[in-house]
């Protein structure tokens, strides 16, 4: 019998390797189904106040108010409580946005927004990307996509943006194409001197775009207008990748990431709205319909931890 | 190397191989391909009501009822889910200010709570004082949930002192729920018609989980998060599907249910009452027309992008009738006294958040409103999203069924709080041929000096070439036939052709066939005031309304309805294709026991009820072969 001792180990040894072989595999795809994108710091944009402002001998601090509860198109908040305001009425022509970027100089690059009330030049202004001149003040169009094209069906165009110091271009969305059966979105990657098209990615509705570098690389994080996640495009090159990872999940399926910042380092900030492609306005005592939440990388073990900021 | 070990080597090392090219290539256990759930969403198409004639709902009623009338806001947890020390903790607690403290409203009206649990403290939720004080007594933990304010209270008695030692609020969350909650929850489930249909007349108990029981502290699956529910679950795992009921314990009636795979991912409890009637809606009546027949009528409709509920094509025994029939906009204005000369027209105004239109009017007054266009709810500019699915119920007149009518729901999701709408389309098919376009306006808008205008768009079809007769207010007492396109104000006419009739749309060539439009004056519904309406009769062209209409005109400007920029070219109607337009305009009223076109929340028995004084708009169109030329 003592004789088949090395027969019986190696077999037990097999058999015990085997089932720790299928628990690495399994845990390992678990952490390789969420995209790592390594670790952040929160660092210093290149992006400046507009230059007007100082000129204006306006005090800071200053906030940039986009919500369209107060003023339509956008507005500078400041004094008191920001309770004053610099809001010419040029600032309305082109109605409201729904989010801006300062580049490296101070112009304002701003995305359109409809809003409740449909008017002629609502699905028009929907392809323009509008920029707050730093120096002048002055708000005019400064690109217009003409493939961008809102309507009855979908009333949204070009809907976020981010600036790129590496290169001075601006990553753009749009999600007109799309439909409730079909996620048609488009992301720009647009040079800021030129105004060409360096790259189109199709297939993603973004609700928010921004640029993250970590220690794994460059990417595009894209908020899904069609789900509650938040996706990553690795950037190589000054290309995008035409495959989007999904990063992380929020918990409510409703909710949709409207806006993405680095709070901290490791540390994003990612605000949501409920969001059904359509101009629904709710009011009531709390009127607010927005979350806040913290997503808190962990290096080592490689996991997010979602806090609601309350 | 002898025999024994050579095997052994060779299991070794086949074990080494076959694991590696696992390791590198080989299907991973979590990387089954998951098996397609068969999705498929119902929702509610019976009244809330019948669910009140539940024994176990009425009992419960009657005790929430019972509590408030002496002077408890909290209904107590039953004797059979406490053990004794439970027992003294709730009777600490009913009498605990602290624990009390949220159960009445600020002019001091009780609101319904229910006490949901009351269990030993686990470690996890004590304070460290708490630990300290239960590591040497024993400790219960009791959750109370507060249905008006949607808040859930934690508290930490100490069972051998009998004293308080905690009390925490969640606002905006729910928590588990009592064994008396979950079995009315059952009874709900197992109620329900829609899940009768689903199952075969009798769901049975055996077959249904509550897995959806609140184990912690969440958010709400349903009234966009605002209301206690639950998700009682009939599971059949031979098929790996489930039917889950999304039970509002706050409404006590079924919300939704959906026919999902066991999937977690798939659980209402992840949708969510709101996700589930979108996705519904959009693929049932967004993207695709719906058929009914009834009453010798055969309808077609479906829901517009932002022209709400479309009747798209109406045969009567056999006879085209209508080619399109909806609302395409409510303008909603409301008039300030006073002020017109102060607007200062430079910057925006805006009412609970909403952007307003001003517009001056006579002797210092301004209005100011809303376009509201209803609509699908994904993909649309709708403001004011439909609620349910568009439903067909029976008309009942003098106990007799007389026709059916068609109808859709749409709402604000806040309604009725300030500044969020209500409106029902209704299309009302009659046993004899006439039929009715309605609008009803359920309040509650911004304010008490609301006037509101539905469009109404009906494109009749009774004739390749069709004539339009309006009747003389001239005292010639005849029908003139209109030439050219043009409008008239109902609101000022005074004599109607058998005392009903205000105009009539029929063949060119045969007169006796088509159909008389009787305006609403009040004869439709008991206490109405009737409609007061603009019409307008345009010749036909597809780019007028045929698809869906951008806002039409402005919310304010009394003097225009916002047809009128197809009337520019006068153009001739006479033997073509003509579209009618019926603009409504009433006014709503707030005065306690005059409320009209108003909607109200008041605390009853503990419980938010919510009061509605609609008002309805709309003509009837009545064949002519009916009564006679």
């Amino acid at each position: 019998m003592r004789r088949y001792v090395p027969v019986i180990i190696s077999i037990l040894i097999v058999f015990i390797a085997t089932i720790v072989v299928i628990n690495l595999k399994s845990n390992n795809k678990e952490i390789l189904n969420i995209a790592n994108i390594g670790e952040f710091k929160r660092i210093k944009t290149c992006a400046i106040q507009p230059l007007f402002l100082s000129k204006l001998k306006i005090p800071q601090p200053i906030a940039i108010d986009l919500s369209q509860q107060q003023y339509r198109g956008v507005a500078f908040l400041f004094g008191p409580n920001l309770m004053q305001s610099v809001h010419p009425k040029s600032w309305t022509r082109f109605d409201h946005f729904s989010s801006y970027i300062l580049d490296q100089k101070g112009h304002m690059y701003l995305t359109p927004m409809p809003y409740i009330t449909i008017s002629p030049n609502t699905f028009t202004f929907q392809k323009n990307i509008y920029t707050l001149n730093s120096h002048s003040g002055k708000l005019s169009i400064w690109m217009s996509i003409d493939e961008v094209k809102a309507g009855a069906n979908n009333p949204f165009g070009l809907i976020a943006l981010d600036y790129d110091c590496d290169d001075n271009s601006l990553w753009v969305s749009a999600i007109d194409e799309s439909s409730y059966s079909e996620s048609r979105g488009v992301i720009y990657h647009i040079d800021v001197d030129s105004k060409k098209i360096l790259q189109k990615v199709e297939g993603f509705d973004a609700l928010s775009v921004k640029l993250l570098k970590s220690n794994r690389g460059k990417y595009l994080l894209v908020g899904s207008a069609r789900d509650n996640g938040l996706y990553r495009y690795e950037i190589k090159g000054k290309q995008l990748s035409n495959i989007p990872a999904k990063v992380l999940e929020l918990s409510d399926f409703n909710e949709r990431i409207r806006k993405i910042t680095i709070a901290r380092d490791n540390t994003l900030r990612l605000e949501t709205i409920p969001f059904a492609y359509t101009l629904v306005a709710e009011t009531g005592e709390d009127s607010t319909i927005r979350e806040n939440y913290y997503a808190i990388w962990s290096p080592t073990l490689l996991k997010w931890k979602i806090e609601k900021i309350k | 190397m002898s025999k024994e070990l050579k095997i052994a080597f060779i299991i070794l090392l086949l074990g080494v191989t076959g694991l590696s090219v696992y390791w590198f290539t080989g299907v991973n256990p979590t990387q089954k391909k998951p098996i397609e759930p068969r999705e498929r969403i119902i929702l509610p198409n019976h009244k809330a009501t019948l669910y009140l004639e539940l024994p176990i709902i009425q009992s419960y009623l009657e005790d929430v009822k019972k509590r408030i009338e002496h002077g408890n806001a909290i209904l107590p947890l039953e004797a059979k889910e406490l053990d004794t020390s439970g027992m003294k903790a709730q009777a600490v607690l009913l009498k605990n200010s602290n624990f009390l403290s949220d159960t009445k409203d600020s002019n001091g009206n009780l609101q319904h709570n229910d006490m949901m649990t009351i269990r030993p403290a686990i470690v996890s939720v004590l304070s460290q004082k708490s630990q300290e004080r239960c590591h040497v007594h024993k400790c219960y933990q009791a959750l109370k949930y507060n249905f008006v304010t949607n808040t859930t209270t934690r508290a930490i008695v100490d069972v051998e002192s009998l004293e308080v030692l905690e009390v925490k609020r969640f606002a905006n969350m729910q928590p588990d729920i009592s064994l008396r909650l979950k079995h009315i929850a059952q009874e709900i489930a197992l109620n329900a018609p829609e899940i009768k249909k689903e199952l075969g007349d009798s769901p049975e108990f055996k077959d249904m989980s509550m897995a959806n029981v609140r184990g912690s502290l969440n958010n709400s699956a349903c009234e966009n998060k605002n209301h206690l529910c639950v998700s009682p679950t009939f599971s059949y795992h031979d098929k790996e599907e489930a039917l889950w009921a999304i039970i509002d314990l706050s409404d006590l009636k079924l919300a939704a249910a959906k026919w999902a795979g066991l999937g977690k991912t798939s659980t209402p409890a992840c949708i969510g009452e709101r996700s589930l009637q979108n996705r519904q809606i959009m693929e049932n009546f967004c993207q695709k027309d719906t058929v009914h027949e009834e009453s010798n009528w055969k309808i077609s409709y479906r829901i517009t992008g932002s022209d709400g509920l479309e009747v798209i094509d109406a045969w009567f025994n056999k006879e085209r009738v209508l080619k399109s029939a909806k609302i395409v906009d409510w303008h909603v204005a409301y008039k300030a006294k006073e002020g017109a000369s102060s607007l200062d027209d430079s910057i925006d105004s805006y009412v609970d958040g909403r952007r307003v239109e001003y517009v001056k009017g006579d002797n210092d007054t301004f209005f100011f409103g809303y376009n509201d266009a209803m609509g699908c709810p994904m993909f649309s500019t709708s403001v004011v999203l439909p609620f349910n699915a568009p439903r067909i119920n029976p008309i009942i007149k003098e106990g007799k069924k007389v026709g059916f009518s068609l109808l859709q729901d749409y709402r604000n999701p806040k309604w009725p709080m300030a500044c969020n709408y209500r409106y029902e389309n209704r299309f009302e098919f009659y046993a004899n041929g006439s039929f009715r376009v309605v609008g009803v306006n359920k309040g509650r808008g911004c304010g008490k000096n609301a006037i509101y205008r539905p469009v109404m768009r009906i494109d009749m079809e009774v004739s390749d070439q069709e004539a339009f007769y309006a009747y003389e207010q001239n005292g010639s007492k005849g029908w003139r036939q209109w030439l050219v396109e043009a409008r008239d104000f109902q609101k000022d006419a005074t004599i109607y052709a058998k005392d009903k009739y205000l105009y009539k749309i029929t063949s060119k060539s045969e007169p006796t066939k088509g159909y008389y439009v009787e305006p609403n004056r009040g004869q439709f519904t008991k206490g109405n005031r009737g409609d007061n309406a603009t019409i307008f009769v345009t010749l036909h062209k597809e780019n007028e309304g045929e698809q869906d209409l951008m806002t039409l005109g402005s919310c304010c400007k009394l003097s225009e309805e916002g047809v009128e920029r197809y009337l520019e070219k006068r153009e001739d109607i006479d033997g073509k294709n003509i579209v009618f337009w019926y603009v409504p305009r009433v006014r709503n009223d707030a005065r306690e026991g005059h409320e009209y076109c108003w909607a109200d929340t008041v605390l009853e028995d503990g419980n938010l009820k919510v009061k509605v004084w609609p008002c309805d708009v709309g003509p009837m169109f009545v064949p002519i072969s009916k009564e006679g030329i």
